[in-house]
């Protein structure tokens, strides 16, 4: 059945800086999203987050015109910043590359909390944690 | 590796707990940013959108020398989470490199309205067989009403027929501000357009000044409510358009919608599918209003109303 709707992107960015060449230029060019207002918007929005990952979710009509609402630091990018590494371990069962306190883990599940479909702050913190297994970072108390 | 090949898109589709695990490795070596998408779908019981089926994980590599070297690091990367928790292979596209600042345009065209109007994208120009055509110019960006959508073209279609010089025009859920737009190049005094949405009242102002209308043209934050509380310069209107969604002009019935109605005036309601119509047509019948005019298509309805 129709519907005005017709999809969600989910751009993830360094704040500050989009522009039309990929990924921005084929993920919205594809639904007919006029990308240079995307990146005007994006970059005004997010101007005084420079440095940070900040993730853009776009809802797509179905005539091409979109909203979009910014969220959160991906659950990664925070794991990395608490841990102080900045890649996650490409061997992440056998390779431990750094290591956060369940207090830090804690800190990413309530700044993510919002955005993640977690019934409570320990099913939260329980999901953090597998990604933080998934990147060879190990949760410690 | 022939010239004109520029980008390799590395695709993984899987589902929500594994897309950002996936994001963050396609992140390690895919700097400048990664794309998820899924399909969506709107729930009219809660009236929220939700995401359906599995989502889409994107990176885009510059295909040059080191493309084989990262793909092949990717691959392991992906091969070693494989061992913790299952990861579908990804899967290869070559993209042609283009200008994604224009790429996007080729999905407008110039439409043809009824027998009277034209939308047409502010970048394109007007050809010597469409010249007798009254020009509605859009560009499309962030509030809905491009042109494209069956809902607002009957809408147009309609404000065509029953639109009269002279009248005045109100405008609920504006949007993009091309039904207002349109109602007053077809000859309206004034028009109101009103949104919930601040995007769309910006859009709504670009319209009106895209298409040189910007005097007869008041654009403002609010609805219905905002309009019977007198919040603007003008609280009836010969022509009452509405390109909504049917849940949501039941809702305006209750708030108040068909006083914005001069007595023998229009209200057009568009953004209606087929099995919701009826309920529509019984409670503005309630209201005082017979319908004068049925038109479709595909699923969607649009209907025309006299007080």
């Amino acid at each position: 059945m129709a519907k005005k709707f017709k999809a969600f992107v989910k751009l993830v960015l360094s704040a500050g800086k989009a522009n039309p060449a990929p990924p921005v230029g084929p993920a919205l060019a594809a639904h007919g999203v006029n990308i240079m207002a995307f990146c005007k918007e994006y970059n005004a929005r997010t101007q005084n987050k420079m440095g940070e990952i900040i993730p853009a979710e776009i809802s797509v009509y179905t005539d091409g015109s979109f909203t979009f609402i910014l969220k959160s630091p991906p659950t990664a990018f925070l794991l990395k910043k608490a841990a102080g590494i900045e890649k996650g371990s490409a061997v992440p069962n056998k390779e431990k590359v750094g290591k956060v306190t369940r207090d830090q883990v804690r800190e990413i599940a309530e700044t993510k909390f919002k955005d993640m479909n977690a019934v409570d702050m320990e099913d939260a913190m329980a999901q953090i944690e597998g990604t933080a297994r998934n990147m060879g970072i190990t949760v410690v108390d | 590796m022939a010239e004109d090949i520029h980008w390799l898109e590395v695709k993984v589709t899987c589902d929500g707990e594994t897309a950002e695990v996936v994001s963050e490795v396609l992140s390690r070596y895919i700097a400048d940013g990664v794309v998820t998408e899924t399909d969506a779908k709107y729930d009219e019981a809660e009236e929220v959108l939700i995401e359906t089926g599995d989502i889409r994980v994107f990176g885009y590599l510059p295909y040059d020398e080191k493309t084989d070297e990262i793909r092949n690091k990717i691959e392991e990367a992906l091969w070693h989470l494989n061992m913790i928790q299952p990861i579908p292979n990804p899967t290869y596209k070559i993209i042609l490199d283009q200008n994604w600042m224009e790429s996007w345009k080729k999905y407008y065209k110039p439409i043809k309205i009824g027998e009277k109007l034209l939308i047409l994208p502010s970048w394109l120009n007007q050809t010597d067989e469409d010249r007798n055509r009254i020009i509605v110019k859009i560009d499309p960006s962030m509030a809905f009403g491009t042109g494209t959508h069956p809902t607002t073209q009957m809408c147009m279609s309609l404000s065509e027929e029953f639109c009269q010089p002279g009248m005045d025009v109100i405008d609920v859920g504006c949007g993009s501000g091309i039904l207002s737009v349109a109602a007053i190049k077809l000859g309206a005094k004034k028009a109101l357009g009103v949104d919930l949405d601040y995007a769309s009242v910006v859009a709504a102002k670009n319209t009106a000044e895209l298409n040189s209308v910007h005097e007869k043209l008041e654009v403002g934050l609010g609805s219905v409510t905002e309009i019977n509380n007198c919040d603007f310069s003008f609280q009836n209107a010969n022509l009452v358009l509405t390109n909504i969604l049917a849940p949501i002009i039941l809702r305006l019935f209750t708030n108040g919608l068909s006083k914005l109605v001069k007595e023998n005036g229009y209200l057009i309601l568009s953004g209606i599918l087929d099995y919701q119509s009826d309920e529509v047509v019984q409670k503005a019948l309630e209201e005082g209003f017979h319908l004068i005019k049925k038109v479709m298509i595909n699923d969607w309805v649009a209907l025309a109303f006299q007080k």
